[in-house]
């Protein structure tokens, strides 16, 4: 098991009100496989997956990564769990808009620390495996959604990590395009072994996964 | 390398905000370095003539004062200087009449303004007495006047503004003159000068038997201040001052001088970093999808801080060079104004006028201040909630 959650609840104040964005939710991650949350929008699929990335901290309960309770982890081990083995893919692709398709790439390596001739190595050998060979040196500006979600894939692969978090990866695309980047993400699984972590309301974009839950007013149900 | 980039393009993304910041802080540095070097130079200039006849007690009338080297109202008779070598204690006395002629409208500069550097200084010195005045400065070319003979010596600047060599003819309120010397000497002072005899100054000057200053040199073993307390006590109608008493005079103007330029500094500067740290909160705020992405990717702490404050780092090179650009510019001017120098003269000086080590300064003060003024940005940035920032609409 990558993932473990058990018990998970997180509750946002508002003011004087609460919001229980997560219930006790309890679930496992197969290293390796392809798995969706499955739900509606407010159903707590992305407080799911930052609480999943170590980009948020649950209420109560507890995220395990390979066994390791997380929240006994600093700050400092989180970021470079984070850098080195989860890889994120959002909705609004979040590309840093002055760097070029290769140097959004590169960011992820040189902030691990990988020497400058291997980076470019490995992030035109990744934008290759993406479809942008002919990309490189393009900003997000001048690229289309579905370029900028595959340079996003890309960034994610750029650590090589064991895991990757994509929250509504689709979510801004057109159904053929969503569906070559499901496809993308399918096939790093199945080739790479990289466990994918998807949130989706899409009920079609549930069917390429190894395995499902589903999410519904921060409770897991059936 | 990637962390220079981030920053350079950071800044580059809103072109018109940053040139702007740019343009506000280079004109401060360009006020602080033009004002600075201004001051410096002409509090530099008045110091460098309160220090000509150390050691040595001034008299002058009652009804005038001395300052700066010179005196300005009231005259005595010559026979004074009799009255004065039989004071005790007096070694020597050497009377002058000097004259100061202020720049006229349009001269100088060229900014048609009044300078506050006089354009030039007649001395008449008595007995062919010139090293109390000039000290061990030497001749460029030439030799010292006749006592009787319509000669005169003149400083270097005033040779070079009006090409005047050794045997060219020189006119002093309508009297011809023939240079017979030129001082050499960077001294803002003398570089201005025309020295004569003193009776040639007085013929010139309509002063017969007058003078308006003389040089006591007390004895070995007296001091000035004993020797000023006796000269006013037995010569009624003189003023004696010693050379702590002419620097009193003085002391305080340029005090408030450089306290001016030590507050315009620091108002210029915290001007600065309230544009730096307004402009980046503004850059901040738009970001904070950005660096939340780069929080989640796991960018160490630091590596965003970094980045700000490089900003921050790199609007106050960019700022502070155009602003020594600017700066020098405006020094030329300014220098050429208040000290009635052409500026094609001040040009050739310019690393006089503007010192490496000034500006150095300047810069490394501007980038640290525009850095600190990064911190309250990224202090914002440290604080944001990373999942709240991730939600945000782009």
């Amino acid at each position: 098991m990558i993932v473990e959650t058990i018990n998970l609840t997180r509750v946002y104040r508002l003011g004087s009100s609460e919001i229980r964005a997560l219930r006790g939710v309890s679930l496992g991650v197969e290293e390796g496989t392809f798995t969706t949350i499955l739900g509606p929008s407010g159903s707590g699929k992305s407080t799911l997956l930052h609480l999943i990335g170590l980009l948020d901290r649950p209420t109560s309960g507890r995220v395990l990564f390979r066994g390791r309770d997380t929240s006994l982890l600093s700050d400092r081990e989180r970021r470079r769990l984070r850098l080195r083995n989860i890889g994120f893919v959002f909705q609004t692709f979040n590309l840093l808009p002055t760097l070029t398709a290769l140097e959004n790439v590169e960011l992820p390596m040189a902030l691990a620390g990988v020497r400058p001739p291997e980076q470019r190595r490995r992030a035109i050998r990744l934008l290759e495996e993406v479809g942008l060979g002919d990309r490189l040196h393009h900003r997000p500006s001048k690229l289309s959604v579905g370029e900028m979600q595959r340079v996003a894939v890309a960034r994610a692969l750029a650590n090589g990590p064991s895991l990757i978090i994509a929250d509504e990866p689709t979510g801004e695309l057109d159904s053929k395009t969503g569906e070559e980047v499901l496809r993308l993400l399918k096939g790093l699984c199945e080739e790479r072994g990289v466990t994918v972590l998807m949130a989706t309301h899409d009920e079609r974009a549930a069917r390429l996964s190894d395995r499902t839950y589903r999410l519904l007013d921060g409770v897991l149900q059936g | 390398m990637r962390l220079a980039i981030l920053s350079l393009r950071g800044l580059t993304r809103r072109k018109v905000r940053t040139t702007l910041c740019l343009l506000g802080i280079a004109l401060g540095v360009s006020v602080i370095l033009g004002v600075g070097t201004a001051t410096t130079r002409y509090t530099a200039t008045l110091r460098e003539m309160n220090t000509y006849f150390q050691g040595r007690v001034i008299v002058v009338s009652s009804r005038s004062i001395f300052i700066q080297a010179l005196p300005i109202g009231g005259v005595l008779p010559g026979g004074i200087v009799a009255e004065i070598e039989r004071v005790e204690g007096v070694g020597d006395a050497v009377p002058m009449l000097v004259l100061v002629r202020l720049p006229q409208v349009g001269e100088g500069g060229g900014l048609g303004l009044t300078q506050l550097v006089p354009m030039n200084i007649t001395y008449g010195i008595a007995g062919g007495r010139w090293g109390v005045l000039v000290g061990s400065t030497p001749l460029r070319a030439g030799r010292w006047p006749d006592p009787g003979g319509e000669e005169v010596v003149i400083g270097r600047y005033l040779a070079e503004r009006n090409n005047l060599t050794v045997g060219s003819e020189i006119r002093v309120e309508g009297h011809a003159f023939r240079v017979v010397g030129v001082l050499e000497t960077s001294s803002p002072f003398l570089t201005r000068v025309i020295i004569m005899s003193l009776e040639m100054a007085q013929r010139t000057y309509g002063y017969p038997r007058l003078i308006n200053m003389v040089v006591v040199k007390p004895e070995e073993g007296v001091s000035e201040e004993e020797l000023a307390d006796r000269i006013e006590a037995e010569i009624p109608g003189v003023s004696a001052l010693t050379s702590e008493e002419r620097g009193e005079l003085t002391e305080g103007l340029f005090r408030d001088v450089e306290l001016w330029n030590l507050g315009l500094r620091t108002i210029l500067y915290l001007m600065s970093m309230v544009l730096v740290a307004t402009v980046m909160t503004m850059n901040i705020s738009e970001r904070r999808k950005e660096l939340a992405t780069l929080d989640a990717i796991g960018a160490p702490r630091g590596f965003v801080l970094r980045m700000v404050s490089g900003e921050g780092a790199l609007l106050g090179l960019l700022g502070g060079l155009l602003g020594l650009l600017l700066g020098s510019i405006a020094s030329i001017l300014l220098v050429s104004r208040y000290a009635s120098v052409p500026i094609a003269m001040v040009f050739k000086s310019l690393l006089d006028v503007v010192p490496p080590k000034t500006a150095l300064e300047i810069l490394a003060s501007t980038v640290a201040v525009s850095t600190i003024a990064s911190a309250v940005p990224t202090l914002l940035a440290q604080r944001m909630n990373i999942v709240d920032a991730l939600r945000a609409e782009p």
